[in-house]
């Protein structure tokens, strides 16, 4: 087991990740995937269904374990980490976003940011004040109080944004954000993208939409678990 | 190894404290209130059904130990038992007079048993008894019952020589007389005797509810009825009660002392409370039951609540939450489901005994052990209902966990 730590020049590096699913029948997922994320990237990870970018985004935010290969996050191994330590890197250095939200319902948008810090161990009062800003950095300062079912989709995808971006991660993984959203929503939700990446945000934007990835300053394509071609603009 | 990035690792923990599992546990009960006040039901009706049960069984043991007390365990009954001999055997007429010759005896009354009717009037044929025997009593007899009154007086020197007549609280009841104020008279082995006092219940001689009492001269000179006492009621201190007990039948027939039995009035009480306690240990039982039933309904709730809040589990294990704390969540919400119950169940078992006792004029009793025992085993079940569902949760796969479809 390789737990050797790198130098934290990256955010998020992969080296040769393979990822097979024992099956019946034997899947290989992804195969041998190496790829680094420096600090402050807006990364585009464009595949269509089936190329393995969802189980590369579940390896890439530690919810599920590569079948070989090593990967760092902020120059630390995380492959051969416990479940528990695994946990304790989502809940400080790792963001998501799906494209579901994932808002929990009964909760306000201001607890719900607030939630993104529940495992942290930062006091309550801490929580609130933080989540305060964060909403009102994704522009929905004046919509704290409100329950999900009380906002449209483009803010509720605000508020799962402003959720991870709350505990200041390394990077933030986001699913397909806009796949629920109209295309209005998702202009204005990739302009805020582009706006926290400008104010250092790391973000990696996996989608099978190219428009979206449009805003990406560099684009990996996956193709059948492998990397097909790594483009800077 | 170049550990130089390492410190700021170190403290790379997943953290969350009490009261923020208490606010996530009781989240899933907040939003889904109908719900959860449904799937504590069961709970409720267990435990309100096992604090009703002991503590209306403490009350009306408590009445009944009330009672014992008033009453005294000190009376004894003396009658004639079966003997060797072929014909039946009768206590001799002296034997009140020989048991008033025992030391620790205060108090001997007799009574007897006269074969005849008693009706309201003499028109009512003759069959027709409602149950109701004439006896003939010493004057004392209230008072080695420590009875009393519930109308009128009792016999004294002057009416125990007339055709008067004091009756027990249910024949007074079955013959629908309810004071003795309408000077009322009652057709009595085909004589009229005038009712002069009704007595309440008398506990500790149940026969003699069900009884119209005269005199014992009355009785001779009315009824033509010349018999030895046929039961004996003895008053002992308290200390010396034993000793009586054992003399007794050789006082009253020191040749066939075999003949005479003695029994302890009380004892009909106290096996009455033991009988209640055999009552108590069956609905103990069904409450039992029905708190296993709300076990159950708690489980089932908590599974159906595991899976539909799957992609709550997997976001909250993205959020950085631990196997751990995910059980915690479920199982945290599962105690309160069923405290709440609990809690619930307490307050209506307290309510039903209270309602219960007042009615029935009870001291109202409810022992502490109940009330905590209850609590305690709304928690116990919490947890064991709660056990399996938050097992589950903590090790549902994250990335199963967040799938949508």
């Amino acid at each position: 087991m390789n737990l050797e730590n790198r130098s934290p020049q990256f955010a998020l590096e992969l080296k040769e990740i393979s990822k097979v699913y024992p099956g019946p029948p034997v899947v290989q997922a992804l195969s041998d995937v190496s790829m680094s994320v420096t600090h402050g990237e807006l990364l585009g990870i464009i595949g269509s269904s089936g190329s393995g970018k969802t189980t590369l985004l579940h390896i890439m935010g530690t919810l599920s374990i590569p079948s070989s290969g090593s990967m760092f996050i902020d120059g630390r191994n995380v492959v051969g980490m416990s479940d528990k330590q695994l946990s304790g890197v989502r809940s400080q250095q790792i963001g998501f976003v799906f494209q579901e939200f994932f808002l929990l319902p009964g909760f306000s948008a201001l607890e719900n940011v607030a939630n993104g810090l529940l495992y942290s161990g930062i006091p309550s009062d801490e929580r609130m004040e933080r989540a305060f800003e964060m909403l009102g950095r994704v522009g929905l300062g004046h919509r704290g109080n409100h329950l999900p079912n009380e906002l449209s989709g483009g803010e509720q995808q605000r508020v799962a944004v402003a959720r991870a971006l709350v505990h200041n991660p390394s990077f933030v993984l986001a699913d397909e954000p806009t796949g629920n959203l109209d295309s209005e929503n998702t202009a204005s939700l990739m302009e805020l993208f582009s706006t926290l990446n400008e104010e250092g945000t790391t973000v990696i934007l996996i989608t099978h939409d190219l428009e979206v990835a449009k805003s990406a300053q560099r684009k990996i394509t996956l193709r059948d678990g492998r990397v097909d071609s790594d483009l800077s603009r | 190894m170049n550990d130089s990035t390492g410190n700021k690792f170190t403290d790379l923990h997943s953290k969350m404290g009490l009261r923020d599992t208490f606010s996530v546990g009781s989240s899933g009960l907040r939003t889904r209130r109908v719900r959860a006040a449904l799937s504590v039901v069961g709970i409720t009706i267990g435990i309100a059904a096992l604090v009703g049960i002991l503590g209306l069984s403490q009350s009306g043991s408590a009445d009944l130990l009330k009672d014992l007390d008033a009453l005294g365990t000190n009376l004894l009954t003396v009658q004639a038992g079966d003997g060797f001999r072929s014909q039946q055997a009768s206590l001799s007429s002296d034997a009140t007079a020989m048991i008033d010759r025992i030391g620790p005896v205060y108090e001997v009354s007799a009574t007897t048993k006269i074969a005849g009717g008693v009706f309201l009037n003499d028109l009512i044929q003759d069959g027709r008894t409602k149950g109701i025997t004439i006896v003939a009593a010493d004057l004392n007899l209230l008072r080695a019952q420590r009875g009393s009154l519930k109308s009128g007086k009792f016999l004294d020197e002057m009416t125990s020589q007339f055709p008067f007549v004091v009756l027990g609280s249910v024949a007074a009841e079955r013959l629908g007389i309810r004071n003795t104020s309408g000077k009322q008279k009652i057709w009595l082995k085909k004589k009229w005797f005038m009712v002069i006092g009704i007595m309440e219940p008398l506990p500790l001689a149940a026969d003699l509810d069900r009884s119209a009492i005269v005199g014992y001269p009355a009785a001779g000179k009315f009824l033509e009825f010349e018999e030895p006492p046929e039961i004996i009621y003895v008053r002992a201190y308290p200390e010396h009660i034993h000793d009586v007990r054992s003399v007794m039948p050789a006082t009253v027939n020191p040749e066939n002392p075999e003949e005479v039995q003695v029994g302890r009035a009380s004892d009909v009480l106290e096996a009455r409370i033991a009988a209640s306690d055999t009552f108590l240990n069956l609905f103990v039982g069904l409450g039992a039951v029905a708190l296993l039933v709300g076990t159950i309904g708690i489980a089932n709730v908590m599974v159906i609540a595991v899976i539909e809040r799957r992609n709550e589990i997997g976001l909250r294990r993205a959020l950085g939450a631990t196997k751990f704390h995910i059980a915690s969540q479920f199982l945290t919400e599962s105690l309160l489901l069923s405290v709440l119950g609990g809690i619930t169940g307490v307050v209506v078992g307290i309510s039903v005994t209270a309602i219960y006792a007042i009615s029935r004029d009870w001291s109202i009793v409810i022992p502490v052990y109940v009330i905590a025992g209850g609590i305690l085993s709304s928690i116990l079940i919490g947890g064991i209902a709660g056990f399996y569902p938050a097992m589950r949760a903590a090790n549902m796969s994250p990335t199963e966990a967040l799938r949508t479809k």
